[in-house]
Order: C-alpha cells, then structure tokens, then sequence
C-alpha cells in the first residue's frame, strides 16, 4: 500500500481530523477515541467499600460518572429540615423518610438525593439501600441546573414518578411527573410535565394525595439580618 | 528544520471542563493498588479524570513497537525507553504515554513509576485533539521539555517545546514552541542533541 503524496510542512490550524480513517476494509469514520471511564454501580460500592476517598470527598453516582456532594450552608440544611418534619407528618405507615442517603438506582447511578420517601421502614434496608422511592426531592441552589437537567434524567430512567426540586434562589417547588422517553436528554429519559408553584401554593405527593406540602412553610420567617456598613456590630 | 515555529492555539477551557469528581493522584493509585482498576481496564488519569483508552490499531501499535527500537538506539546508557507504562505527575495524573525517555534505569523504577521525563512522544490517530490540548498542557504543566506527536492522519511529527504558563490552556500552561516536521526532515532530541533522527524512520 503507497502513502498518498503529503505537503511537509503543514501548520495545524484546527483540529480536523478528517472524517475518514483508510482501513483495509475501505473508509470507515473517525471518533474521539478518549472518552472519561464509566462506572458501574458495584464497581463504585467497592470505592465506598475500600474507604478509598477520604472523609472530606463526600462523592455520589450519577449515570456512570462520580461527581462531587457540596457541602450544605444553613438555608440547604434548614431546608432540607422543615421538608423532613412536613413529610414525616403526612406519610402513612408504610413508607418512612430518608435524607441524603443512597439510592441503588440502575446499574451506573448511587445517587444521594436531599430527600427520599421509600416504602418499608429503615429495618428494611440493612443489607441493601432501596432501588426505587415514591417521591425524591433536591434543594438546589447553586446545582440548579445539574439537578434539572442530569439528575432528572436520572430519575425519570429509573422510573420515579414524582420528583421535586425546591429552588432556594427564589424559593419555589418545581414538581417534574411523567417520566418518558427523551432522546435529547443525557440518559434517554425525562420528565414531560413540570409546574412550578410559588409562596401560595399547595402541592400533595402523588403517593399521599390527601397530603399538603405548603410553599410557604419552606422559607425563612424572618428576613435575612443585614450588616450595618461603617459601624460595629 | 525549514518549518517556521508556529505557536499552539489554546482552546478556552470552559466549555471543555467538566464538573466531575476530581481524583488525586494517590487515591487513584490506591484504586489500582486495591483491584478496583486492573490491568483489564485500558484506563489513564489525566487532570484528575479517569479516561478510557481504544484498543489500538495496527499503525498506532507499529508506531510504539517502532518508536522503541528508533530511540533505543538514539539514546546513552543513562537513559531508557519505557512504552505505554504510567508516568506519575502530581497532584492529579498518571498518563500512559505511548513513548517516554526518563532518565536512569528500568530498575529505579521498581518501588514507584517515574515522576517526569526527558522526552515524550504520543502516537496520534484520533485522539489528535486530546494529545494536543489535554495531554499538550498536562506535559507542559509538568515542566516535560520536550514533548512530540506523531500525527499518523497527516503524515508528520509534531515537536512541541518551551513550556510556558498559558490561562487558557486546560492545565494552565502549554507549550509556547511548535514545528511540524515532514518525513524527510530530521529532529534532534533536547536531551541528545547530537543525535538526528530523521522523521520518516521515527513514523510508522
């Protein structure tokens, strides 16, 4: 086989790579060859197993890449808080509240979701963490769109049908249902229907329909205590 | 040489950058250290990500077996050739580069990998893009003097020089020297610069 005649001194001006590689087969496209590791989820519990990240790499699994936990400032955690004490009011028996702990969703994903309501009691999940919840809510500040975009599509692959993310920038609930296919979203799933309720609204989880979740109950009573500039406080 | 030099363009790194889990260095080797990454996985960390490698096509592994035997003979005794084997650059990457020069011998290099190099050589097909922004800048950053690509797609070599710091580069430095040689040109090594090695020996 003869090389195909070549200027020698060429300057790359871009990175085109061509579209094509010459094979023995004929012509066959190129791709990126370098792509991030995917984990799997029982790859990922030998991680957490080993103690291998440190105490300070507060990590979760999300579709096959590991991606940081930030720690929470007060309005995330009083938050996270009121919606515990809400919800534990309104569940019945049968199902009990988890904060922050991990979900088994799927072969690639451990997500740790701010809130997850699951059916069976705490006793249930000794040697396994639940593989589905009837409700998962995120409090998102600074993840918003992260929290939207890859962790619903998450969610909605593994069939969650209710799930929710409280805005702590403007303090309104978005509630995503009808988890679908979505060729345009990271893992091929989404949400169809979202509505997003404000200070005066109600909302019931789909599971507790008789349940009552005020907007308003999620926010400070009081506003926030402004420094007074120039002087001593 | 008759190329003029050429500086690298740097790509922005905000749309590149991901906002994945960043591993150190040490817990990445820990990882390896405990079985949770085995030699099945053709895995490298590069800038705190773990990134897969494609088994290699015929001309990507001709240029390593090629490479190997070409600077062999080019280099003295108190340097060797090590391919495809992990070079460790802390805080956050051990690349696999496909060909390394490193001073001393196979024997340092028992306890621990290598930690910097005298000379660097990447065989390109497509992975051309990343040997030249990531794996440019993360060598650069590491202060690797000397740093070549083989570009298998147009048929020359690449010789990338003179790290410098670069914001715009994905590691925060990139290499600010950059000719491309053709098949008959020759290329001298930083590190043995009255060896010449005339490039279409060099390319597969």
């Amino acid at each position: 086989m003869t090389a195909p005649p070549i200027e020698t001194t060429v300057v790359p001006k871009s990175d085109d790579l061509g579209t094509q590689r010459s094979t023995p087969n004929g012509l066959v496209p190129l791709r990126d060859e370098v792509v991030r590791f995917r984990w799997t989820r029982e790859r990922y519990e030998q991680i957490v197993e080993h103690g291998i990240l440190g105490e300070d790499d507060h990590v979760e699994l999300l579709a096959g890449e590991i991606f940081s936990v930030s720690p929470q400032n007060s309005p995330h955690a009083a938050a996270m808080l009121i919606l515990v004490r809400l919800l534990q009011a309104l569940i019945g028996p049968g199902f009990h509240v988890r904060p922050q702990l991990p979900l088994s969703l799927d072969e690639d994903s451990m997500p740790e979701p701010d809130i997850a309501i699951v059916s069976g009691a705490a006793e249930d999940y000794w040697y396994t963490h639940p593989t589905t919840a009837v409700l998962i809510i995120e409090i998102a500040e600074s993840s918003l769109a992260s929290d939207r975009r890859r962790k619903g599509s998450i969610y909605a692959r593994a069939g969650i049908e209710d799930y929710w993310i409280f805005n702590l920038v403007n303090f309104r609930l978005e509630v995503y249902r009808q988890p679908a296919e979505d060729a345009d979203s990271p893992t091929g799933y989404a949400y169809e229907q979202r509505t997003v309720y404000g200070a005066g609204d109600t909302v019931a989880p789909l599971a507790f329909p008789d349940g009552v979740v005020a907007v308003r109950d999620l926010q400070p009573k009081t506003p926030p205590q402004r420094r007074k500039r120039g002087k001593r406080a | 040489m008759t190329a003029p030099p050429a500086i690298l363009p740097t790509a922005s790194p905000v749309d590149e950058m991901p906002d994945t889990f960043r591993w150190s260095l040490e817990a990445y080797e820990r990882l390896v250290e405990l079985g949770v990454l085995t030699t099945c996985d053709p895995v490298e960390l590069v800038g705190g990500e773990i990134v897969t490698m494609s088994p290699q096509y015929s001309p990507h592994a001709a240029g390593v077996v090629i490479g190997t035997q070409v600077l062999g003979k080019a280099i003295d005794d108190s340097h060797h050739v090590r391919a495809q084997v992990p070079l460790a650059l802390v805080p956050d990457s051990e690349p696999e580069p496909d060909l390394v020069v490193v001073t001393g011998t196979p024997r340092d290099f028992v306890a621990a990998h290598p930690r910097s190099a005298v000379l660097i050589i990447e065989v390109a097909e497509s992975s051309l893009r990343y040997d030249r922004r990531i794996k440019g800048s993360l060598y650069a950053r590491a202060g690797i003097p000397d740093y070549w690509i083989e570009n298998l797609g147009a048929g020359v070599l690449e010789v990338y020089r003179n790290p410098v710091p670069d914001p715009t580069a994905r590691f925060g430095f990139s290499y600010s020297e950059m000719r491309t040689l053709g098949k008959e040109e020759r290329i001298m090594p930083l590190a043995f610069p009255s060896v010449s090695i005339r490039v279409g020996d060099l390319l597969p």
